[in-house]
């Protein structure tokens, strides 16, 4: 029972950033039909940040997260002006193209940059576990969590509640609608990518002092990123979050109790058996955003 | 505009391959080097090439081999067979190379060894551990690093010292991995130590909690941990979250200690190490004057200390080489093949000498590398208790 | 004059390793054969029917295992695992699109995705059948009666035997009536059911041929590398494929080939010209310059310029 309780706290915590990197990818893939697979390299661009900011800059700790924020925002931006905006009427292959071309150079340029050694970003907390019983969870650990969370409610009041919000939804549900109604389309999607790397970034923050910052690090997280949108439906911000979650947990179980090797297959198969009998995500009532 | 930067590149490059000084009369010895330098483990195919680089320049800073001068040709092999394949190949046929070291792990080494083969050209494999390299029959293959069998026998005489009783393992999904766990599985049971089933990791996982959950939970006072440096500082931490608190020791010698101590903190406290190469006291090597010569050349260098425990490899797998060119008198590929059984010298590590291994009429080399185990005690290194000092 | 070009080519490409320089020109020469039958097959799905699977390196690993497990294990003839490896791939397509193609669009890719992520990690768990990550050495090569297919120029020709083989299914597929209905679901697949276009049956076929091709990829690659590992199931492999596909001109049948042969030759030939550090940037660079300039592909722009 013990060790139940202890996988279920694990699954919880890595779950809780799964859900960071699903809400992000589900809003780019769902809103811009993008299949970006250079959202792991935000979420390493944001480890890295962190890093730089913390041993190079010397600031703080929390400023540090932030300043990772606000890069990988800074950075979506500039590549969905740069890369995308030209290339809008192009097919579903060809922007997937120009990702994978972004992905491969942004992972070398990091290497070339860093080095291939792993880099431990400081963190100010202490190591000793914060004990619950038979539960022991790291300070460092909690604090992921609790800001992950406060970043998907900010996440979802953005969405629901600014005008930014309403339009990204508008336009997510009908393109032309919106454009007739006056959303600038362009805009829309430059702030789309931008906040969803953004978000990519913050889980890179935040999970770079608990694992390392190393070149490679966005590969793994871009593929959970996309088996969560997966898990809750494309453009569903409160699917991707359960998702998320339920990813985490059940990675976790399958882990502890089936076997160790397959850990991964456990994601893979709830997709497949997701997809074969409720397409449309498990959380979904409907396709859209919010 | 990127065709002009590239092509100045290019040019820049020429110019300086055309500029390199010319202290020496005649054509180099060209060696080949295939390594990951790029994807997941990068920095140890990088730790390699920089102890490669340093062997070179000692040994042309002597006058080279018979005056002239060595010099490397190094390939990525991407961490991807096929790579390591297709790099052998540019190297024998292009560079025309008389030797490669490589390929750094078992599958890429596996991949490229058809083509020595094929082409009749030796190579001296520095790091990788799968028992089947020396043994598939295979005469252009000669490997100073130990298979994870011998690595198992180099630790049979600490077992009881250690007060090993029943033992856990914690591995990379990979054949090294899973080569150690069966290897030092089975030397354990032979000592009459209960052996619990593996747990394996995926080679980029990064949360191993499920797997700690479990083997705290089998009641074994030992964890065996086969991976790379990163993967262990995350076992460190995440163990020391679970409050596991049971014997470590990491085989391998990929786990770079000083990097532990770095990285994992009071997490890496009293966790025991095997590696082929102490930089912390070189002089305890077999020939501490090399060993320590080694480490300040590389300090020298800017290069990371953590990269030592690596780096090594690159400079014995080169010296190893040169030796066999030096006998051979020439470089030719199968001269130096037939001159490597002949070589016997001590590098960093410590002896070199082939021994055969494999079926009959078609050995490959085998050195008996030295075998270190260090622990870490007070935040630094230090030999444990039990281990006699040269 | 088309037909007198043809011939020129056609006896170039039968005198290739009489002309080339050298035995690792011809060793680029087959791996870039084996990645035109993998770039082939993925077109089938992504060109012609506009199904997105980014999980082709699955089908190419199944061929490779099945070839090898077969040769190494049961000592069948390559003449016999390289058809096995066929059926085997064609197999798990057609599973693969059973379970899939219920599914459309971001689902379906995603889907694949996940097949190829099971696969891997059987392949690398299940140590019994596959020997994990230890990989299968020592895979023997072709034989013919006393002939061996050891020699590259050997080899060369069978790669260029099976590509040529590849091509010609292809061609006679997408002139078909079923390359019609392939054509008719991708611009509009309600308006094929309407007149008549079974959505998934044909689909269903087209990812069967598709992963069948691709079986036969990896039987080829595993006779030619003679070592078999969980690396070809790496998601590189569908990546560098797609980038094929794609940037040489999907939907068109020539587009995969210039493709493939590009991208094939284009890594050797930064292994040449540049340091290897900068050699993985530069590819990344390249492939996205690749893209904003020749959206298309690059055989569509070629044959446009012919206009």
């Amino acid at each position: 029972m013990d060790a139940l309780l202890q996988h279920l706290v694990n699954g919880l915590v890595l779950g809780g950033t799964y859900a960071l990197l699903g809400i992000g990818l589900t809003l780019i893939f769902g809103l811009m039909n993008l299949v970006n697979f250079a959202h792991g390299e935000f979420y390493t661009l944001g480890a890295y940040t962190t890093f730089a900011a913390l041993t190079l800059g010397g600031s703080n700790f929390f400023l540090a997260v932030a300043a990772a924020i606000v890069v990988g925002a800074a950075a979506g931006a500039l590549c969905e002006r740069l890369l995308l905006a030209p290339l809008r009427d192009e097919s579903i292959d060809t922007t997937m193209l120009v990702m994978i071309g972004l992905w491969i150079a942004l992972q070398n340029a990091e290497l070339l940059g860093w080095g291939g050694v792993a880099k431990s970003i400081p963190h100010p907390f202490p190591t000793a576990p914060l004990t619950l019983g038979p539960i022991g969870i790291a300070p460092l650990r909690l604090f992921v969590v609790l800001t992950a969370a406060a970043l998907i409610v900010l996440s979802w009041l953005l969405i629901q509640r600014t005008r930014l919000g309403r339009a990204m939804r508008a336009t997510f549900q009908d393109r032309e609608t919106a454009a007739l109604m006056g959303v600038r389309i362009g805009r829309i999607h430059t702030a789309t990518f931008a906040f969803g790397s953004a978000l990519a970034a913050a889980a890179g923050a935040l999970l770079g002092p608990i694992f390392l910052a190393y070149p490679s690090m966005g590969d793994l997280a871009s593929l959970k990123a996309f088996s969560v949108v997966i898990l809750g439906g494309l453009g569903n911000l409160a699917g991707a979050t359960a998702g998320g979650i339920l990813l985490g947990i059940a990675e976790e179980l399958g882990a502890g109790y089936v076997s160790s090797g397959y850990r991964d297959a456990v994601g893979f198969v709830i997709i497949i058996l997701v997809l074969l009998f409720r397409p449309a995500g498990l959380f979904a009532r409907a396709e859209r955003i919010g | 505009m990127h065709k002009r930067w590239l092509t100045t590149l290019l040019l820049a490059f020429t110019l300086g391959a055309l500029l390199a000084p010319a202290g020496f009369a005649q054509s180099p010895v060209k060696i080949g080097v295939i390594q990951p330098l790029s994807g997941a483990v990068a920095a140890s195919g990088n730790y390699v090439r920089m102890g490669a680089e340093i062997a070179r320049d000692w040994i042309n800073a002597k006058g080279g081999i018979n005056g002239r001068k060595v010099e490397l040709v190094i390939e990525d092999n991407k961490s991807d067979p096929k790579e390591a394949a297709s790099a052998a190949e540019k190297l024998i046929v292009r560079d025309k190379v008389p030797a490669i070291m490589g390929a750094w792990g078992s599958s890429m080494t596996l991949a490229a060894m058809p083509k020595l083969e094929e082409y009749g050209v030796p190579m001296v494999v520095e790091t990788s551990s799968a028992g089947n390299i020396t043994k598939s029959g295979n005469p252009w293959i000669f490997r100073i690093s130990p298979p994870s069998e011998m690595e198992a026998l180099g630790l049979e005489k600490y077992v009881d010292k250690l007060g090993v009783k029943h033992a856990d393992f914690l591995a990379v999904n990979t054949d090294w991995g899973r080569g150690a766990a069966g290897a030092f599985g089975t030397m354990l049971r032979k000592k009459g130590v209960e052996v619990d089933a593996p747990e394996f990791m995926d080679q980029a996982a990064t949360d191993m909690n499920a797997q700690i959950t479990k083997i705290k939970a089998s009641g074994g006072d030992t964890l065996f941990v086969t991976t790379a440096v990163e993967q262990i500082t995350l076992i460190l931490k995440q163990g020391q979250e679970q409050r596991l608190t049971r014997k470590i020791i990491t085989t391998g010698g990929s786990s770079s200690p000083s990097q532990l101590i770095k990285q994992a903190g009071a997490a890496a406290e009293g966790t025991y190490h095997i590696v082929f190469f102490m930089p912390w006291f070189p002089e305890a090597m077999p020939d501490g004057k090399l060993a320590k010569a080694f480490v300040d050349e590389w300090t020298k260098r800017g290069h990371p200390f953590e990269g030592l425990t690596e780096g090594f490899r690159g400079h014995d797998g080169i010296a190893t080489i040169v030796e066999a060119l030096k006998l051979a008198g020439k470089d030719d590929p199968k001269a130096v093949r037939d001159a490597l059984w002949k070589v016997s010298f001590t590098g960093v590590n410590g002896p070199i000498k082939f021994d055969k291994d494999g079926p009959a009429g078609k050995e490959s080399g085998q050195s008996k590398p030295s075998i270190f185990v260090v622990q870490i005690k007070d935040g630094k290194v230090a030999l444990p208790d039990f281990m006699a000092r040269k | 004059m088309r037909a007198s070009l043809a011939a020129l080519a056609a006896a170039a490409l039968l005198a290739l390793p009489f002309w080339l320089p050298s035995p690792y020109h011809l060793h680029v020469v087959i791996m870039a054969g084996i990645f035109t039958v993998l770039a082939l097959s993925l077109n089938l799905l992504l060109g012609y029917t506009g199904q997105l699977s980014l999980g082709h390196a699955g089908f190419f690993g199944i061929g490779a295992y099945t070839a090898a497990l077969l040769a190494l294990k049961a000592g069948w003839p390559f003449w016999l695992d390289l058809p096995a490896a066929a059926v085997a791939a064609g197999l798990a397509g057609w599973g693969i699109g059973r379970l899939a193609l219920k599914v459309r669009g971001a689902y379906f890719v995603l889907v694949t995705i996940s097949f190829a992520g099971v696969i891997s990690l059987v392949s690398v768990n299940w140590m019994e059948l596959t020997n994990g990550p230890l990989g299968l050495p020592n895979v023997p090569a072709p034989e013919l009666f006393t002939l061996s297919f050891r020699t590259k120029a050997a080899y060369y020709y069978l790669v260029l035997a099976a590509t040529a083989l590849a091509w010609l299914v292809c061609h006679r597929l997408v002139h078909s009536r079923l390359g019609r209905a392939f054509l008719a679901l991708r611009e509009n697949e309600a308006l094929a059911e309407s007149v008549g276009v079974d959505p998934t049956l044909t689909l269903v076929l087209a990812t069967v041929v598709s992963a069948a091709l691709a079986g036969v990829a990896g039987a080829l690659y595993a006779h030619y590398v003679r070592f078999v590992s969980p690396e070809v199931f790496l998601f590189s492999y569908t990546v560098t494929m797609v980038i094929m596909v794609v940037a040489g001109g999907k939907g068109t049948l020539a587009g995969p080939v210039v493709g493939a042969v590009l991208f094939t030759v284009l890594p050797e030939a930064l292994r040449e010209a540049i340091a290897w550090q900068w050699q993985m940037l530069a590819y990344g660079v390249l492939l996205v310059l690749l893209v904003f300039f020749l959206p298309r592909g690059i055989w569509p722009a070629l044959s446009g310029w012919r206009r």
